[in-house]
């Protein structure tokens, strides 16, 4: 029943997606203003800044649906977990890399071990662990419940990325947006941020969906071949 | 409107290169993708389509 919705999902997903990176990339490129300290280097920020959030929020996700699957036996929610796995990890590889883009101009430095920079890469290798961890087991059930424990294990990680700038003397820079806060940055600046949030947002719930179509096929092809293969 | 300098400022390198690399990650994500679901339905001939309709038992529970 999951499947064929799924499938008339993801083009309201998609499209939209397209739409808000190519007003996100107009916003940011044509109507913010240049930044008066960092100049247009700080444009990295449209990309790193949406990067950076969904690497944080996409893992929290996985994590619950793998917390899910693995207390209820609930194997659409075991596939989710994995189908989000490796799009956060592609959000997690480009928040450090735009970081290293940004870090080089503004820092001097394309890498520092920095509280912030190096929880987001462990954040990289919990996702990369889940993703080896599920693989190298051939029985769904056992990889699901082995990836939920890390998973789950691994969470304790997102609020030590956010906080990090807090509690720690890091090179990183403070959050500049903050839910109860006026923001401290241009208008302009702001909605371009907002906008590649939204369309990165979109993307990733297109592209889980069609991963997780796959998932579901290839699991019960397996079921399929298992019982050929018994009877 | 501000047409943008190409150059930014100095700073093209990093900017134009940030945005290149998200896009070859975002374009290998979709790629790899789509030879997924390609590999998949070549796969799928050889299965009973009653599985699509989710009247298995294996994505259900």
């Amino acid at each position: 029943m999951f499947y064929p919705l799924a499938g008339k999902m993801i083009p309201w997903f998609a499209w939209p997606a397209g739409i808000l990176f190519a007003l996100g990339i107009f916003v940011g490129f044509f109507i913010a203003p240049t930044d008066f300290q960092q100049g247009d280097a700080y444009r990295i920020i449209f990309i790193h800044v949406p990067a950076s959030w969904l690497a944080m929020f996409l893992y929290v996700l996985m994590a619950l649906y793998a917390g899910v699957g693995w207390a209820f036996n609930a194997r659409l929610a075991s596939m989710m977990a994995s189908s989000l796995s490796i799009t956060g990890a592609m959000f997690t590889f480009l928040s450090l890399v735009t970081g290293a883009f940004w870090g080089k101009p503004t820092w001097g430095t394309w890498w520092v071990w920095d509280a912030r920079m190096t929880s987001t890469l462990i954040l990289l290798f919990l996702y990369i662990g889940f993703i080896s961890l599920q693989s190298s087991i051939d029985d769904a059930r056992r990889a699901d419940r082995a990836g939920a424990v890390l998973a789950l294990v691994g969470v304790i990680n997102v609020p030590i990325i956010y906080f990090s700038v807090q509690w720690w003397n890091t090179l990183h820079q403070g959050a500049t947006i903050r839910i109860l806060q006026k923001p401290t940055i241009h208008g302009s600046m702001l909605w371009a941020m907002l906008i590649m949030l939204a369309a990165c947002w979109l993307y990733s719930v297109a592209v889980v969906l069609i991963r997780l179509r796959c998932i579901i096929l290839e699991r019960e092809q397996n079921a399929h071949s298992f019982a050929e293969v018994a009877v | 409107m501000n047409w943008p300098d190409l150059s930014m400022g100095g700073y093209g390198f990093y900017v134009w290169g940030s945005y290149l690399f998200s896009l070859i990650a975002i374009v290998w994500e979709l790629v790899s993708l789509n030879h997924r679901k390609k590999a998949q339905s070549r796969a799928q001939k050889t299965v009973s389509p009653g599985i699509l309709r989710g009247t298995t038992n294996e994505t259900t529970s």
